[in-house]
């Protein structure tokens, strides 16, 4: 069953101008984006900066006001502010992007992981103690680590820090919005890894922002690709990755870098032929203002954006 | 901060951790031997005024003694006495606990409603910090000294707190637009976006996580503001709309030195009480200036 599902969701800014502060028009930052993601499963969405990936993630979590569209999580509604009640809020839980600027400075770390059971749950302070030891134990910190505050971790440990209070409340779904991206490549590794454990163990459902084909190849399921807040082609990571059919997702693919020296050459020959369809054919997959059209079916799971033929 | 009392223990200072705010402006006030010297000042004056007014009977300093009308400083009255054969030391002690309280007690009630006001502007944001503002605007255009003397005149029971209160009322705009400029900064930052998605309420994220962020712009601007309000009160009284002469303030003091006579030939009267203010509004002021230098790494010294 699907634990989360995406309908038309459209999140608009507008732009204000004039003496009255009028509204004269709107950023798109999401237009039109459905999808549905499983239990247990890791959803990847994939973009440049500026694709509104992160704006979707923050509209469906309530950080970001919906415009149009419709969220169902678990069965339940929740596009309204107001109907996210604690309960739902408890089970979605979100991972954020710069672990710096996500912990507050002023904090210790046994305050930061107790803030969520202390709003849900209402445990003893000694069993509160032994819960946030354990979260930090299961994260790979030290136990010992509860008195100290945030700038004395590395960026590695602390967004383990973020993670350890995403999951403290053993939440259904995690809207982890590029968690590594602020990390060195060495501690990239380690992160992925202990958030693909934490999932087996937990049966957490991922929905995972990324900008990088590579970590979304490694962890997850079903892809997306966006593109100035459209979908451009989604499908199972075989889909999108073996066979990809839109002219930027080849693009995006074609730029993963390939370490075997060998193939240096024959990678060079492909990028450029990939260029050179790209620029040819950029007209027959994008419409006249530069964006994606609707998205068709090709396959049972694959969706590419194309024009609608005849 | 919450529960940070449960069975943490303070740990050990480790010279790699980067100091807290509160050792920083510590720190630059050491550092500045002005600050200092002015703080060790301050702390002098505060503490002597407090406790030798607790000795003096305020009643009996103010009884008018008509066979002691301006006599010099002497071994009976060390500064002399008043038109009214009052002792002047004692107006100034008395009077220097008077005003130090209604400035300490402005600061701290203007203080509060500023910084509630500023936060829940600046943290909602939009219609509500638009609507807020303009209140605050209403405020900011209202005659501050005009009201006050409106206000001190048709209160009928006139207590040190009242008029705190009436002061306070008009002074608080200033601090509440610094700290909602600062709060809706701070409102951007991950870590208040964060504690939503953990199912923090408002009310807990404004005053639990955003406030001990800013606290050292808190610190700094009551202690500037601080040396005003004593001013702005000496002010008041000098001119009249303060307390009367049965309460001394500095201000009082001060405002013989309207008659002539006074002015020119019984320096004894005024000019402590001008010291004092002007000692105690510049020590106030460094200190407040060495802590505002210390919220910016680029200006501090320590």
């Amino acid at each position: 069953m699907a634990i989360l599902e995406v309908e038309d969701l459209k999140v608009y800014f507008p732009i204000k101008a004039g003496i009255f502060n009028r509204t004269v028009d709107h950023i798109k930052a999401v237009d039109s984006v459905s999808f549905s993601i499983e239990e247990g499963k890791t959803y990847g969405l994939v973009g440049e900066s500026g694709s509104g990936k992160t704006t979707t993630g923050r509209g469906i979590i309530g950080l970001e006001n919906i415009t149009a569209g419709k969220i169902l999580f678990d069965g339940v509604d929740i596009t309204d502010k107001k109907s996210k009640t604690k309960d739902i809020r408890r089970d979605m839980q979100m991972i954020f992007q710069d672990p710096y600027s996500s912990l507050n400075p002023r904090k210790r770390v046994f305050d930061i992981i107790a803030e969520p059971l202390r709003n849900y749950e209402s445990l003893s302070k000694l069993e509160e103690k032994k819960q946030v030891q354990e979260l930090l134990q299961l994260v790979g910190l030290s136990p010992e680590s509860i008195l100290k505050y945030p700038h004395e971790f590395s960026g590695g440990q602390r967004q383990r820090i973020g993670i350890a209070r995403a999951i403290a409340l053993k939440p259904k779904l995690i809207i982890a919005d590029e968690p590594v991206s602020a990390l060195d490549v060495s501690v990239q590794a380690q992160v992925l890894n202990f958030m693909q454990d934490i999932q087996k163990e937990l049966g957490l459902t991922y929905l995972f922002i990324s900008h990088d084909l590579g970590i979304v190849k490694h962890m997850c399921d079903d892809i997306a690709i966006m593109y100035k807040g459209r979908y451009v082609e989604q499908g199972t990571k075989h889909d999108i990755f073996n066979n990809p059919q839109h002219i930027y997702t080849k693009r995006l693919v074609s730029a993963i870098p390939d370490i075997n020296p060998r193939n240096r050459e024959k990678q060079f020959r492909f990028r450029r032929d990939v260029q050179k369809e790209y620029d040819e054919s950029y007209d027959d997959y994008f419409d006249d203002k530069g964006l994606a059209y609707g998205l068709q079916p090709i396959s049972d799971t694959h969706l590419v954006a194309l024009p609608e033929r005849g | 901060m919450e529960a940070n009392n449960v069975n943490i223990v303070e740990q050990t200072q480790d010279p790699s951790k980067s100091p807290s705010g509160l050792r920083i402006l510590w720190r630059e006030l050491v550092r500045d031997k002005l600050a200092l010297f002015s703080l060790i000042l301050l702390t002098l004056i505060v503490v002597f005024v407090y406790g030798v007014s607790i000795i003096l009977d305020q009643d009996e300093i103010v009884t008018v003694d008509l066979f002691a009308i301006h006599e010099a400083p002497s071994e009976d009255f060390i500064l002399g006495t008043d038109y009214g054969g009052r002792d002047v030391f004692g107006q100034l002690i008395i009077g220097t606990r008077n005003s130090l309280t209604i400035g300490i007690a402005v600061t701290l009630i203007s203080g509060i409603i500023g910084i509630a006001f500023g936060l829940v502007a600046g943290y909602f944001g939009g219609h509500t910090d638009n609507t807020m503002m303009r209140v605050l605007d209403f405020f900011q255009i209202l005659p501050f000294t005009m009201l006050v003397i409106v206000f001190v005149s048709i209160v009928p029971d006139y207590t040190i707190l009242a008029f705190s209160l009436i002061m306070a009322v008009f002074s608080w705009m200033g601090i509440a637009r610094l700290i909602r400029s600062k709060a809706l900064q701070e409102k951007e930052l991950d870590y208040v976006q964060a504690s939503k998605t953990l199912g923090t309420s408002n009310t807990k994220i404004i005053f639990r996580e955003v406030m001990p962020n800013i606290s050292s712009l808190i610190i700094v601007t009551m202690t500037l503001n601080l040396a005003a309000n004593i001013g702005i009160e000496s002010g008041l009284s000098f001119l009249g709309f303060g307390f009367p002469e049965s309460t001394p303030s500095l201000g009082t003091l001060l405002s013989y030195a309207t008659n002539p006579q006074t002015l020119e030939f019984r320096w004894w009267i005024w000019v402590p009480a001008a010291v004092l203010i002007l000692v105690l509004m510049l020590a106030v002021r460094n200190v407040g200036e060495a802590l505002r230098r210390a919220t910016d790494s680029r200006q501090r010294r320590g």
